[in-house]
């Protein structure tokens, strides 16, 4: 062999740097297809309606009952899931609400329902007839915009602080008064709770750990996170948020940095709070089954604490936990308004989902269903039930632009706890990007 | 393999004539073997970059009917510092990842190319992480290494350090964890560069020797200017495909690019804004910024090639 047989020729090398080159992500942005939408009836001449949603196999399983419940009821009427992971569900949705392909029965959070309802794909279910005669108060509003009622609230949640038994024993700390509590008596505690503990056991996990705390924060400073089209706080409010989270982190009531963004990214069964190294933990109601399940503890379930020790002052809020929308282009409006209907008015489902979705908002149905219910269900639902007198103003959902508004938030909440910014700039850049993604949306 | 079979294409085989091409009587039969892949070229590669590029130009939110506005896309970019902080974090990657890997690479290549017993077994080993380096497995392992509770922390602790950084979930060593996972994936460029060894001559080795050459001068002198030429391929390639890295940085953040954007690298960031917040023309837009950034690295490169790769031809 000579040299000749190896070497690359100069002709050879630019053939393959332009070849390369042109090989970026191009392709990635400029998909999309153009399929047709849905079709409206399939070979037997019955309708057939595309369903899709996001979940895990209990879920999945629950809603796999659903469907045959309802298609043993409805002959002519043919559902075909579509089951997905929270994290590509939306990216999936995206691309085929764009290429006119979109399921006609759509489960929505509140993240995003402004971000399609705003935008014309999401039907008005009041306009097309969906009864919500029965629902408890307040329950009916998280869906509802100026295009109409683009969602019909598919389970009652509402946000808590958990507090797990096993740590509080452990360190013999008592388990404080919900009903009487205020900021400081968790600061208190939760610093107690770290100083008694074995090392890496923490009084709570970060608060800005659940979406739910700053509106939580803003609310019981007069604030709140959202107006009808923009937002509702000042630099001021978010700069005292974070100086309230980086107070707590100096008293280690809290995880450092390290600990408080790997916690983030870990599934709920091997979070902190779940395998007994926190105290408190900041979730949302629907998710105490979940944490009694992974930690084998009766999970207790407490109201956020208020400035004056007054649970009304708590303003506590009621979410959906998830929304059910029905396309905008469905060919079968009808047909979809009233499976939506069966699922959020009848007993039958009602038995079925439990409090799977979250606390069924109907409450002819909640009623029914009682005998059914798990021992995690009854609590989830008994405390739904006693704050319904203390709640405050229902909360709007992220106008048109603001839907990823936890990740921003949480992305200079990080700039602040790992002193890469102080509190001042990151409130002042929170606002300016929200805003700035909000105009440019619209 | 694909690359080394890339690398066989380029050769020209001994004693062919340059202009001398071997006309085929039937074209078409020719054509209808390569439909498949032609089919696939216009419909998957120049179809969508054709749409991404009109895209680039209008205000798109995958909902709604794209709306052209023209330039704003780009004029948008330049107050976008999100932006600029992502083109550091991929930057960064590239410029030390690249040549630590390579050198790696060569280093690794030239202890094989002494040649020993079980020298395939060795090749394999080394290579096997190329396979698994771009794999959603191995970037959740890495997660698993270099968490506060991980591997890398239990030996350290075990060392005595005191409460180690989450290397992961801290913005100060996120990245460099990203960038040992792209060095630790050396095995392609290595089987390239240990393919280009075996085939120097032995005679110009066993010449210097005689002369009096030592083992560094013989490294300088011989094996690097006829190497230039496999060290240049595997340079544009591994700067194109670092550019353009995006599974490691999505799974090891969890997809946020986090912590604090730490490892927003680009492609991340172009994915949060088409998917993540419907703002796909600006998407299209930082592609095609993209395309421009690579495709201008490429022609540096080659310019550059003139000074230091020699071409035996």
């Amino acid at each position: 062999m000579t040299t000749r047989d190896f070497v690359i020729s100069r002709r050879g090398a630019l053939k393959l740097g332009l070849g390369a080159t042109a090989a970026v992500a191009l392709t990635a942005t400029g998909c999309g297809s153009g399929g047709g939408a849905g079709g409206a009836k399939n070979a037997d001449g019955k309708v057939e309606l595309r369903l899709t949603w996001w979940g895990n196999d209990t879920r999945n399983a629950n809603t796999a009952k659903l469907v045959e419940a309802y298609q043993k009821a409805n002959p002519n009427v043919v559902i075909k899931p579509e089951s997905g992971e929270w994290a590509s569900y939306w990216d999936k949705l995206a691309t085929q609400v764009a290429a006119n392909d979109a399921p006609d029965i759509i489960q929505m959070d509140e993240k995003y329902i402004r971000e399609y309802g705003g935008r014309g794909a999401l039907l008005d279910l009041a306009k097309n007839g969906l009864d919500t005669s029965k629902f408890a108060p307040g329950t009916v509003k998280p869906g509802e915009s100026k295009d109409g009622l683009m969602g019909i609230n598919a389970g009652v949640n509402a946000p808590v602080i958990l507090a797990n038994p096993k740590v509080f024993k452990a360190a013999g700390v008592d388990l404080p008064d919900d009903k009487t509590w205020t900021w400081d008596d968790f600061k208190r505690i939760a610093v107690e709770i770290t100083r008694k503990s074995p090392k890496g056991t923490y009084g709570s996990t970060s608060p800005m750990a659940n979406d739910a705390t700053l509106s939580g924060f803003l609310r019981q400073r007069g604030k709140a996170l959202f107006t009808e089209d923009s937002l509702g706080f000042e630099a001021a409010d978010a700069q005292a948020f974070y100086d309230w989270i980086m107070e707590l982190q100096k008293a280690k009531a809290i995880p450092s940095p390290d600990e408080v963004a790997e916690d983030d990214g870990k599934s709920l069964d091997q979070s902190s709070f779940a395998i007994g190294k926190a105290g408190f933990g900041w979730v949302w109601s629907n998710q105490l089954n979940a944490y009694d399940a992974a930690s084998g503890e009766d999970i207790k379930i407490l109201r956020y604490p208020s400035q004056t020790g007054k649970a009304a002052d708590a303003k506590l809020w009621y979410k959906a936990s998830m929304f059910w929308s029905a396309s905008s282009r469905t060919k079968n409006a009808e047909e979809v308004v009233k499976f939506i209907n069966w699922l959020s008015n009848s007993v039958d489902a009602g038995a079925i989902q439990t409090t799977e979705r979250g606390v069924p908002p109907n409450l002819d149905v909640r009623e029914k269903i009682a005998d059914k219910l798990t021992k995690s269900d009854k609590k989830t639902i008994a405390f739904i039930e006693a704050i319904e007198p203390e709640l405050g103003d229902t909360p709007l959902p992220p106008p048109v632009g603001a839907g990823n508004f936890p990740d921003i938030q949480k992305r200079y909440g990080q700039d602040v706890i790992f002193g890469r910014s102080s509190s001042a700039d990151a409130a002042k850049k929170l606002i300016d990007e929200v805003k700035g993604n909000i105009s440019s949306a619209s | 393999m694909s690359v080394v079979g890339e690398l066989n294409s380029l050769r020209r085989p001994k004693g062919a004539k340059k202009g001398e091409k071997e006309e085929s009587p039937d074209n078409k039969a020719g054509y209808l073997f390569l439909a498949p892949w032609l089919i696939g070229l216009f419909l998957i590669t120049i179809g969508p970059m054709l749409a991404s590029l009109y895209l680039s130009f209008t205000d798109y939110n995958l909902i709604q009917p794209p709306e052209w506005i023209g330039l704003d896309n780009f004029h948008r970019m330049l107050g976008d510092s999100r932006l600029l902080n992502s083109l550091k974090v991929t930057f960064t990657y590239v410029f030390v990842s690249v040549p630590l890997q390579l050198a790696l690479a060569l280093l690794i290549a030239l202890v094989l190319d002494r040649g020993m017993r079980g020298l395939a077994f060795y090749r394999s080993v080394f290579y096997l992480p190329s396979l698994l380096g771009s794999s959603v497995a191995i970037a959740i392992l890495w997660r698993q290494i270099f968490g506060t509770s991980g591997l890398v922390n239990q030996v350290l602790g075990h060392l005595g350090v005191q409460s180690p950084p989450g290397w992961i979930s801290n913005p100060d060593t996120a990245l460099s964890t990203i960038i040992l996972l792209h060095v630790w994936t050396f095995g392609s460029p290595m089987i390239i560069f240990l393919a280009g060894l075996r085939q120097i001559p032995r005679m110009y080795y066993e010449a210097a020797e005689v002369d009096g050459a030592g083992t560094l001068t013989r490294f300088s002198k011989i094996t690097l200017p006829l190497l230039s030429p496999i060290i240049f391929f595997n340079l544009v390639l591994q700067i194109i495909g670092a550019f353009q890295s995006f599974t490691q940085a999505f799974i090891v953040s969890g997809g946020s690019g986090g912590p604090s954007d730490s490892t927003m690298f680009y492609t991340l960031y172009l994915y949060q804004k088409g998917f993540g917040q419907f703002d796909m023309g600006y998407a299209s837009a930082l592609a095609w910024l993209l395309l421009v950034i690579i495709a201008a690295f490429t022609v540096i490169n080659f310019i550059a090639a003139k000074y230091w790769v020699f071409y035996d031809d």
